[in-house]
């Protein structure tokens, strides 16, 4: 049994990655083959991720080596009569709790916004390659265990998603991509150098491996490396090049742009995984590799984490007054991404902070493993309905959205209510990911983070009452203030109606007028799903139960 | 807990019917009355002690998914369906005889609003009523940005935006705070009776999170500096206003302050904390401050909405005196008893005042006090009723507020806080000073011959303005019509000058200014007066007299025979509770 | 002090050329030049890991099957992690050199503030 599932995991990252290939070659054959292919390979997947995420329900621990019988994880004597003291020899890929968590989303999302890219997505097979290697680095970024590989898999992830973003025939579509590559390669090489420290320090990649090094467990160490500079400043750099993928407040200048300019199908899926799967990555490694007993190690160890929370926090409020202040409503969206992954990396520092006891770090890891899933969910939900709405009317900004609740009730009803779910309204999932990140920093008793944490809600409603009120109560007789000009107004005296520019290239690359089942069908999914899942609470952190055991022992690996 | 559900699924009902009116209201009288069946047959279980419970499993870690009907809760559902009946009745009146857009979300979002106050009231935790206490704010909300309209928008901006801050920010921070100190949020565990309540807490946490919780519900329940949103959504229609002062939004506030403080804090510990002479002081300047502001109010909603404010704070004041009372051990049982029977009280009168509001605005298109003299004549029935309601609100025996301020007062004295029996006894002479002059006017002066009134129109200490009050309004064209169906377009939304400018004067009213500039709207009786008609009910639809009938009958009821009807008998369970809570 | 710069005067070559590229990212207003900066930045840090692989007397890590016990290779680990970090370096570079082909052809420039002002007037 255990082998298919360990088969199963390595084929949830290869054959997304083969798959990317075959529209480029039938496309050779064919035209406009892409979209059967990703379908086809797309639906293996789930399957997959499925019978993956089964056998983890149980609480297991799967372990794939890759490279077969060869290498793994042994201590046999070598030939020069060392003992390699069963460290792991080759890159393995770790299948537990918590990257099934995102396996599943990433194999629900990508299916979901398969449906909406029918009708508005680019239609080139070249586009659908992208979207399947996209798919495939992100499950590798789920599933990893090697600190390198990691590495490996956000590079393929961000250079998809720097292609898929430019893949708008709008000249900025070019320009934000390139910003995102630029800022995104950047980061990406910053928590290279750290893994460069990591690993001159302690001579392993794997994460457990180096987790067990750092805490001195091994017989050639007397004691753990925690307060070793090195690693402090590894930590650091680690730190700061996750967090500029997952557009914390202030290196998240590349995402408004990349969001906002992004055809919009690339737009649901990124919102959906991108920043998530750099978030994930960080929680990875601050909760496992570096784990809560480094953070208490030492002043440095902990003025770095607190650093982190108040970026962070930061993070919170900057994201949501600029979301406040967009007139264009991608942009609004994108910015309050930034506070709410501000409040996912508050979870994720709250968990391991030396404050936190064993309640708090229980409550925050649940507040980041749900508040990922959830705002996946949201976002990708309420940047799925944007589009619907900007297909079907052509209105891309809040100024455009009045009274299109009469002509569009379903669309308008559903981003109401996804809406009011990031806003954080029970019972929607986005309360109960803000719940208990809220629990765990108030249990932790960081008074100032509880503050944030809470003023974000209102701060929300900020953008999102925005929106409502034009949808539903901005009558389409009242005409718009003619004296509204400013491009960074509230949109509350409602702005000259004029959609050219850049938000009409978009208009136009993604064929206006053009409004399918599987776009509303998408949005109305998501709708659902917010307020489902906001019922099942308990079910997720019962889920999530053996993760926070874990991260409150510092343990390196999450086991039933 | 078919209750909450019960509306629920009547708010699907509702959309499903959106092409057929007839068929969407009865849906929602239907629902209204079962819902009363519903909760009207839990009501011997509740009086014998029964408390039903109806869980969901497990919400999230350590709270569970819960309702729960016990006495306190069941004052409020009660009231709460009671009034929904009227109101169903009511609503569809008034939005037909106005012809406004939109009715199918108006009804629609009006059963979200009292699914969610049921919710509230029957809620088993704090997270549970923050819950609903959340819904609440998010249904209320088309409601009162129903107009659609510059200031309905503006209004509806500025109730969403003070009750998340109550809501989203405070009472939830609360929540977590109280969760975070004793490890639960269940009503029946947090109290210092219990090993695992806040009774061991740090007391600085303690009363953090009680100033939050009660600052929380304080702004729906319109606590002073809070209050600000309440006269401004005024601008929803009538029925609305009915449904926020009267029967579920600002109530629930108030009952999650009831909750607060009998339920989680429990009265001992109030005391020990010294909370409660807080909250009464809040309560006590808010009482008379609102009562002071009411005088200068014109427009009749307006101050009908200070008076709200005012009245709430009856109950916030029986409340917070729970404090001293349970401290000085005497007095208890009657300033709860006081406090809670004024919320149905409260409830049943402020529903008859707004429901005649509304049914003056429908039939005659006046708003303003000023232009009301004489309408007596023309709309009999509404008039007696609002000043049954009246009476009541100030306080004289026989009808229903006089009950529940008599509790007060014998409370607070015997507590030995007679200042805030003195407040009581104060504001009771402003209700009458501000009500008075309606019901004189209505009745006994006629347009063209009316004094001044004794109001203070201009700014403190500014000018004074003459006794043209009543002469400027209405256009000769458009005076007062006997049937229901008004031709002109002084309600309906359109976007023609004369609405704008209708809008306009009600800064100019407030202001003082009175010499009819921007001053054309349709109010006000016609050139002959108000038109004379008999007691028969021809004043107006019988879809909405009807309900106003019914409803101030119910007061007086509550007035004459409080130990009849079951709210007395409620509020005496509650109250037996805690004050064995505090003997024990 | 000396002797130490000279045995780990790669480490001082590492630091320059990192900040030196990060330098040229965030201030060049040329979009090649960023690039540029980019892959130099890219370039130190690969520097850094050849560094580490190094051994005394080491010799490549190619081992014979009649190796000895005591014969000194140079770290492999860390010339594979370049190796593949390189590959990623070379796609990076490839596909911004495409966007910025991209943006000359419909900007005409690749200065970053005229860029900026050719946007704002659309």
């Amino acid at each position: 049994m255990s082998e298919t599932v360990e088969a199963a995991l390595a084929l949830l990252v290869v054959v997304p990655f083969l798959g990317a290939t075959l529209p480029l070659v039938l496309g050779l054959v064919r035209d406009s083959v892409g979209w059967a292919v990703a379908a086809a390979v797309l639906v293996v997947e789930a399957g997959l991720a499925a019978r993956v995420v089964y056998t983890l329900a149980g609480g297991d621990r799967v372990v794939q080596v890759l490279g077969g019988e060869t290498f793994g994880r042994n201590d046999e004597t070598l030939s020069s009569g060392e003992s390699t003291e069963g460290f792991a020899v080759g890159i393995e890929l770790v299948g537990d709790p918590f990257s099934g968590v995102l396996v599943l989303l990433v194999a629900g999302v990508s299916l979901g916004v398969l449906a909406f890219a029918r009708q508005s997505g680019p239609h080139s097979n070249a586009f659908y390659s992208g979207y399947l290697l996209l798919t495939g680095a992100l499950m590798g970024v789920a599933l990893t265990g090697d600190l390198f590989n990691l590495f490996v898999f956000l590079e393929i992830s961000g250079l998809t998603t720097y292609a898929l973003v430019a893949s708008g025939r709008s000249p900025a579509a070019a320009v934000a991509a390139l910003k995102y590559l630029v800022v995104g390669t950047t980061g990406a090489s910053m928590y290279l150098v750290g893994i460069g420290y990591i690993f001159v320090e302690t001579g392993s990649l794997n994460m457990v491996d180096v987790s067990r090094i750092l805490a001195g467990e091994t017989a050639f160490l007397d004691e753990g490396l925690y307060t070793d500079p090195l690693v402090v400043a590894a930590f650091g750099f680690v730190a700061v090049g996750l967090v500029t993928k997952a557009a914390i407040f202030p290196l998240h200048t590349w995402q408004p742009d990349a969001y906002a300019e992004a055809p919009d199908t690339v737009t649901v899926y990124i919102s959906a995984l991108a920043s998530t799967a750099a978030a994930y990555a960080l929680a990875r490694v601050t909760w496992f590799v570096f784990t809560p007993a480094f953070f208490d190690a030492g002043a440095a160890n902990r003025r770095v984490l607190e650093f982190l929370l108040v970026l962070a926090a930061a993070s919170v409020v900057a994201g949501s007054a600029l979301a406040a202040v967009q007139p264009r409503i991608k942009r609004m969206f994108a910015y309050s991404s930034v506070a709410q992954f501000g409040l996912i990396v508050i979870g994720i520092g709250v968990a391991v902070h030396p404050a936190a006891g064993e309640q708090a770090t229980t409550f925050a890891v649940y507040g980041v493993g749900i508040h990922l899933v959830g705002h996946a969910v949201i976002k990708s939900g309420l940047f799925a309905t944007a589009g619907a709405l900007a297909a079907a009317t052509g209105a891309r900004r809040v100024s455009e959205y009045a009274g299109l609740a009469r002509r569009r009730p379903v669309l308008a009803g559903g981003m109401a209510v996804l809406g009011f779910a990031l806003v954080g309204v029970p019972p929607t999932v986005g309360f109960i990911g803000k719940w208990y990140v809220a629990l765990g920093a108030v249990e932790a008793g960081h008074w100032p983070l509880v503050t944030v944490i809470f003023v974000s809600t209102v701060l929300s409603l900020l953008y999102i009452a925005q929106i409502i009120e034009r949808l539903y109560f901005a009558g389409v007789d009242v005409s718009p203030d003619p004296a509204g000009t400013g491009t960074g107004s509230p949109g509350e005296t409602g702005e000259a109606v004029a959609a050219d520019g850049g938000a009409g290239a978009t208009a136009v690359a993604t064929g206006e007028g053009s409004l399918s089942v599987g776009m509303i069908a998408l949005a109305v999914v998501a709708a659902v799903l917010a307020v489902v899942l906001g019922f099942t609470g308990s079910e997720l952190s019962a889920w999530l139960d053996p993760v926070a055991a874990a991260v409150a022992d510092a343990a390196p690996e999450v086991t039933a | 807990m078919l209750a909450v559900l019960l509306s629920a699924a009547t708010i699907l009902l509702i959309l499903a019917s959106h092409r057929r009116p007839n068929v969407r209201e009865s849906w929602s009288v239907l629902a209204a009355v079962a819902k009363f069946a519903v909760i009207l047959s839990m009501l011997p279980g509740v009086l014998d002690g029964t408390e039903y419970r109806w869980s969901m499993g497990e919400f999230v870690a350590g709270i569970e998914f819960a309702l729960r009907a016990d006495a306190l809760g069941l004052v409020f559902a009660l009231l709460a369906s009671v009034l929904w009946i009227g109101t169903s009745f009511y609503a569809a009146g008034y939005m037909r005889g106005l012809g406004a857009d939109s009715q199918t979300r108006f009804f629609a979002a009006f059963a979200a609003s009292l699914s969610a106050a049921v919710g509230v009231a029957f809620a088993e935790n704090l997270l549970m009523i923050f819950l609903f206490y959340e819904l609440l704010s998010v249904a209320t909300y088309p409601l009162v940005a129903h107009d659609e309209t510059d200031e309905a928008r503006a209004a509806g901006r500025k109730y969403l935006a003070y009750t998340f801050l109550g809501g989203g920010v405070l009472v939830l921070a609360g929540t977590a705070l109280v969760f975070a100190l004793s490890g639960t949020v269940s009503f029946a565990a947090t109290g210092p009776s219990t090993a695992a309540g806040l009774g061991g807490a740090d007391t600085t946490l303690a009363r953090a999170a009680f100033t939050m919780l009660a600052a929380g519900f304080g702004v729906k329940a319109a606590l002073m500096p809070l209050h600000s949103w309440l006269p401004d959504a005024m601008v929803a229609p009538t029925p609305v206003s009915g449904l926020l002062h009267a029967v579920a939004v600002v109530k629930s506030g108030v009952f999650g302050i009831a909750r607060l403080v009998l339920d989680v804090y429990e009265p001992a510990l109030v005391a020990e904390l010294g909370v409660g002479i807080a909250l009464a002081v809040a309560a006590g300047v808010t009482l008379t401050a609102a009562s002071i502001i009411a005088l200068r109010a014109d427009r009749l909603k307006r101050r009908l909405a200070f008076s709200t404010v005012s009245q709430l704070s009856y109950i916030v004041l029986g409340l917070g005196l729970v404090g001293p009372a349970a401290a000085a051990g005497a007095g208890l049982e009657n300033v709860i008893k006081g406090g809670l029977l004024h919320i149905p009280a409260h409830g049943f009168m402020k529903l008859t005042l707004f429901f005649c509001a509304g049914i003056i605005h429908v039939e005659t298109h006046t708003d303003y006090i000023s232009e009301m003299d004489g309408i007596g004549k023309r709309m009999p029935l509404t008039m007696t009723a609002f000043a049954v309601a009246a009476a009541g609100m100030a306080g004289i025996p026989l009808v229903a507020g006089f009950v529940s301020k008599w509790f007060l007062l014998v409370g607070a004295v015997s507590a030995g806080q007679a200042v805030f029996a003195v407040a009581l006894l104060v504001s009771g002479v402003l209700n009458i000073a501000y009500f008075w002059p309606i019901v004189y006017g209505a009745f006994f002066e006629s347009h063209d011959r009316a004094d001044a009134k004794p109001l203070v129109g201009g700014p403190f200490g500014g000018e004074f303005f003459g006794t043209t009050a009543a002469t400027d309004g209405g256009r000769p064209d458009d005076g007062s019509q006997p049937d229901g169906e008004a031709d002109d377009d002084g309600g309906t939304r359109t976007d023609d000058s004369s609405h704008d400018g209708a809008t306009q004067a009600d800064g100019g009213h407030e202001g003082g200014d009175r010499d009819g500039a921007g001053h054309d709207h349709h109010g006000g009786p016609g050139p002959g007066g108000w038109e004379r008609v008999g007691w028969t009910g021809a004043e107006g639809s019988w879809l909405m007299l009807g309900p106003i009938l019914a409803v101030v009958v119910g007061a007086v009821v509550l007035g004459l025979v409080p130990s009849q009807i079951g709210f007395l008998e409620l509020v005496e369970t509650v109250a037996a509770e805690a004050v064995s809570g505090v003997t024990d | 002090m000396i002797g130490a710069l000279a045995d780990s005067y790669t480490y001082v070559l590492f630091a320059i050329l990192m900040v030196v590229g990060l330098y040229m990212v965030a201030a060049s207003a040329n979009l090649v030049k960023k690039v540029v900066g980019l892959n130099m930045f890219q370039t130190g840090i690969f520097l850094f890991f050849v560094t580490t692989a190094y051994v005394d007397n080491g010799s490549s890590p190619v081992i014979p099957a009649e190796a000895a016990a005591g014969d000194r290779y140079a770290s492999p680990l860390p010339q594979v992690i370049v190796l593949t970090a390189i590959v990623v370096g070379v796609a990076l570079t490839a596909v911004s050199l495409a966007l910025i082909v991209r943006i000359y052809d419909e900007y005409g420039t690749l200065n970053e503030a005229t860029l900026r002002e050719v946007r704002t007037d659309e």
